[in-house]
């Protein structure tokens, strides 16, 4: 089994938004991150993946298992980290560890102490008392100790400083070191997503509009500056694969896919002083959703 | 483990640098090789190990090892590792005269463009030269 978690076809309707169709591969091993703006449908995805809501079409199957069907079988090897979940209950972390390890076989103590360790955690803490950033890093505990198969994190290292986020790398890196377990983890630091992350998926408006090896879908794009002769604008609308930024008088700014014909286009089109400048995911993102507001 | 055992066997890489983060371990990898530090036959981290260390994912350090195994750099044994070739200081000595030429050469378009002539570009030269020594 070469993937980890397989979505087909997923659809899932509300009155103002539907996720869908949708289709996403994570492949085993990896640290995928899952990215998109504000309601694009990334934790609508993550939850009805552990059950949380019903879906209207399509199937999601994590290490083959059926997410509806086989749901225990799958809770047991996939481990999931939300924001929204709160251990305050438990009053201390001690109790909060106790509680959760009973669900577990696979719980490692000795990984356990050495989170603690890491994460500035001890048992005593009052979960209450603890600071946003702790509570993260508790929540991310009682996922890795279960050595879950799959971890999948909504927005882990939010409210973290620069310090914290990287030991939550380290510690994801780590997860992953043995090639057998996977992560699916959303977040809106896509700096260190594109460090991090060996796959990424964008998705945009409930739909996944690019997925693939992080560093194949960044080396993909340019942004690219060309000029048109004065007073000419540009002779038919611009082909997929380009997408116009800004233009001033007869310059032009725009993203250009490598892999479209949107370049040999250009040339045609008499574009002249053709440059390309490489991009990041970051910005590679801003010119992806900032579509609507130029045209 | 969670303990930071770090290595360090490589120069730092940072997304601040130049190039992106696999050209740099490319580049930190050839200049250990060239150095003399990472001697032929001797073995180097598994894709995984280099990851948690510099701390990026493994593709990254998958993709930089691969270019450097085209190179003759490197090359791979398949349940063993990945080893320094014997002829691997030559190579990365190569490329790094190729790269030399090709950062003088774009010292010899800019020093043009700012009107300097032969004979300047020269002792221009020869006075960076002076101030290395």
């Amino acid at each position: 089994m070469t993937n980890a978690i397989e979505i087909r076809g997923l659809v899932k309707k509300y009155p103002h938004f539907q996720l869908g169709p949708l289709d996403l591969t994570v492949p085993r091993g990896a640290i995928y991150g899952l990215i998109g703006p504000n309601g694009a449908g990334k934790t609508t995805t993550i939850d009805l993946m552990f059950g949380l809501g019903r879906n209207d079409a399509g199937h999601i199957r994590v290490l083959g298992l059926d997410h509806r069907a086989d749901d225990v079988q799958l809770k047991q090897l996939a481990a999931y980290v939300s924001p929204d979940l709160n251990f305050q209950v438990w009053g201390k972390v001690g109790k909060a560890l106790r509680f959760v390890r009973g669900f577990y076989p696979g719980w490692d103590d000795t990984y356990c102490s050495a989170l603690m360790k890491a994460f500035h955690l001890s048992a005593g803490d009052r979960i209450a008392t603890l600071s946003s950033g702790a509570k993260t890093k508790l929540s991310l505990l009682l996922a890795l100790a279960r050595r879950p198969e799959v971890l999948v994190l909504d927005e882990p290292i939010t409210g973290l400083d620069a310090v914290s986020k990287q030991q939550v790398f380290r510690e994801l890196l780590e997860a992953v070191a043995d090639g057998e377990r996977t992560v699916l983890v959303s977040s809106h630091s896509l700096s260190d997503i594109e460090r991090f992350a060996d796959h990424v998926g964008l998705l945009k408006n409930g739909r996944l509009l690019l997925e693939g090896r992080t560093d194949e879908v960044v080396d993909r794009y340019r942004l690219v500056e060309f000029f048109t002769r004065n007073g000419d604008g540009l002779q038919s609308p611009a082909p997929d694969g380009l997408l116009i930024l800004r233009s001033n008088e007869n310059r032009w700014h725009a993203l250009l896919d490598q892999k479209s014909g949107a370049q040999e286009w250009l040339q045609r089109q008499g574009a002249r002083d053709v440059t390309l400048t490489r991009l990041t995911l970051e910005d590679l993102f801003v010119a992806l959703f900032k579509e609507e507001e130029v045209s | 483990m969670t303990n930071q055992r770090k290595s360090c066997l490589l120069g730092p890489i940072s997304p601040a640098a130049d190039g992106t983060l696999y050209q740099q371990i490319v580049d930190r990898l050839k200049r250990e090789v060239s150095e003399g530090r990472l001697k032929p036959g001797a073995p180097l981290p598994s894709f995984r190990q280099l990851a948690e260390e510099l701390l990026v994912s493994v593709i990254t350090v998958k993709r930089a090892y691969e270019e450097l195994e085209r190179e003759g750099i490197i090359f791979r044994r398949q349940g063993l590792g990945t080893f320094v070739a014997e002829q691997g200081r030559d190579r990365s000595r190569e490329a790094k005269l190729a790269a030399a030429r090709e950062l003088l050469s774009g010292g010899c378009r800019e020093a043009a463009e700012a009107g300097l002539k032969p004979a300047e570009v020269l002792s221009l030269f020869h006075e960076i030269l002076k101030e290395r020594k």
